[in-house]
């Protein structure tokens, strides 16, 4: 799977000065499509959240974080914060997906399509995954069932490969199988 | 002695910015050939014998001009090698003919020959495609294949297929006879019994393997429906 | 018409699309109403749009999420891969595929055999026809 976003843990720091050798050091875990970006992230958080710039900073270190079990499924909580046309919201959402990064790209095509809020003005407050019983949301709550039985309605058959994909064809699909 | 007029000397690696050379350190290891002073390439440089060079030949300078521009023939060094043979033709193979009279025939394969040609017969017997030289680039290979090592072949070569020129005169008395030699050329007979010696050794081969010989009788051809680069052959 | 095939745990499907085009799957989890989690002895337990999915009528008992020596105990004690290969639908793909395999030599041995099939199969329609006549 390749995804949009990738999870970054983003090391960095105030550069040292005499009268403060060691300063703090700030580690964060963002989203972003690449490393630049994320470091950029990185700072853009930090000035927000503590006094620290990045003209008077360094970057320590910067590291991908994987799923460690990209194998089985999850609900994943996210908490966002996003500026809308009038203001600031908070919003919690819940996703169901094998990967923390798949839930995250989830959720940003979600606020874009029905918030048209954008990657910039969005702001990833926690993730969690959330076990079964603390589930919020319905729309996750359906699938925690074992026995869980329906049927695919309205199915095309797609050709197997894009290759083999045509605009027009000579009969209607039967979407009934 | 006149002083030799000798290059300074320049490195072969030249430098593609001042400070940044062409090449490698190591692919300049190969080029200078210090690899050569190795010990165990010898110890030392190895060098060739300078060829003599024969002292040319006083020539006198021609008393006049030639009056019309002499063409100096163009410098032709290029060797031109025989094909490689396709990996998936050998001795035996069915191959498909693509164009000319037999386009779509199904021959057998026998050997190459050293202009890289490949001798391919039908047999004559079974489809009427005779002992025939072949480009490879007019030929689909099956991988469909008859035995053929016990086929003595060594008979034909690229000369075998030479055709002889007639000289031609031009004299009133021939002209007038031209009509006389428009008669159909004759195969030399010679060639007809290579044709049915060949025959005789690749029947018996051919109907060894069931419908072989109907199937080296039929042509090849697509029929609608049919694609060509989804086939197997 | 009732639906006849469904989304289940344990259900098995065919890939009709991407990487794993043509693999025999079976269902492990359901992610959401777009995506389900499938498995099988060969590849690596994954999740699949349904829209790269055709279900088959084989269903195999096994749990939500099984481990893949349980899987592949279901699998084989349901025989879903000779039930696959005797169902109609799982012998036109072998039948596909052997086709597409023939060189032009067999090609040229199922042409011959077809017409010796067709005039065979003319001869008796004809003793037939003189019969009732």
């Amino acid at each position: 799977m390749s995804f949009r976003f990738h999870q970054y843990q983003v090391v960095g720091r105030a550069l040292p000065t005499p009268t403060n050798e060691s300063p703090k050091i700030y580690r964060m875990k963002l989203w972003a499509t690449n490393e630049v970006r994320a470091k950029s992230k990185f700072w853009y958080f930090l000035r927000k959240l503590k006094k620290v710039k990045k003209s008077h900073g360094q970057m320590l270190a910067i590291n991908e974080i994987f799923e460690k079990k990209p194998t089985t499924i999850k609900n994943f909580g996210i908490w966002v914060r996003y500026q809308s046309r009038t203001g600031y919201h908070n919003m919690y959402k819940e996703y169901r997906d094998i990967t923390l990064n798949g839930a995250v790209e989830q959720m940003y095509d979600e606020m874009a399509s029905r918030h048209r809020v954008r990657f910039p003005c969005i702001q990833i407050i926690k993730t969690a995954t959330v076990p079964v019983a603390l589930c919020k949301r319905e729309n996750t709550k359906q699938f925690h069932d074992s026995k869980i039985k329906f049927p695919l309605t309205y199915r095309k058959i797609r050709p197997p490969s894009r290759k083999l994909k045509t605009t027009y064809k000579a009969s209607r699909p039967n979407t009934f199988v | 002695m006149a002083p030799t007029t000798k290059k300074p000397h320049t490195s072969r690696n030249k430098p593609v910015v001042r400070g940044v050379g062409r090449h490698s350190r190591s692919a300049m290891y190969h080029k200078r050939g210090v690899w050569a002073i190795k010990a165990k390439h010898g110890g030392s440089f190895p060098t060739t014998a300078k060829a003599v060079v024969e002292a040319p030949k006083e020539l006198r300078a021609p008393k006049f001009y030639p009056a019309d521009d002499v063409k100096t023939p163009l410098h032709k060094n290029k060797i031109i090698n025989p094909p490689k043979l396709r990996a998936s033709i050998t001795p035996g193979t069915v191959l498909i003919l693509l164009a000319g009279h037999f386009k779509g025939k199904r021959v057998v394969f026998l050997k190459q020959l050293e202009s890289g040609l490949l001798l391919v017969t039908g047999p004559f017997k079974v489809n009427g495609v005779p002992l025939r030289r072949v480009n490879q680039a007019y030929v689909i290979s099956t991988s469909t294949k008859v035995d053929i090592s016990s086929v003595d072949l060594k008979k034909f070569t690229d000369v075998y297929f030479k055709r002889e020129v007639e000289k031609k005169k031009k004299s009133e008395g021939q002209f007038f006879e031209a009509e006389k030699e428009s008669e159909e050329k004759q195969l030399p007979a010679e060639r007809k019994e290579d044709q049915k010696a060949v025959d005789a050794q690749l029947l018996p081969l051919i109907e060894k393997i069931p419908d072989m010989k109907s199937y080296l009788g039929a042509r090849f051809s697509l029929k609608s429906g049919v694609k060509p680069h989804e086939l197997v052959f | 018409m009732p639906f006849r095939r469904y989304v289940e745990i344990g259900r098995v499907a065919l890939v009709n699309y991407g990487p794993q085009y043509g693999k025999l799957v079976v269902i492990v989890d359901v992610i959401d109403q777009n995506r389900a989690l499938i498995d099988s002895p060969t590849i690596v337990r994954t999740q699949i749009n349904f829209k790269r999915l055709s279900l088959t009528d084989i269903k195999i008992d096994i749990s939500r999420n099984p481990l893949k020596k349980e899987l592949k105990a279901a699998i084989d004690a349901a025989d879903v891969h000779n039930k696959w290969d005797s169902s109609s639908w799982g012998r036109k793909l072998i039948v596909q595929k052997r086709r597409a395999a023939l060189n032009d030599f067999d090609r040229f041995k199922v042409m011959v055999a077809r017409i010796k099939r067709s005039s065979l199969i003319k001869k008796e329609m004809s003793k037939l026809r003189k019969q009732k006549a």
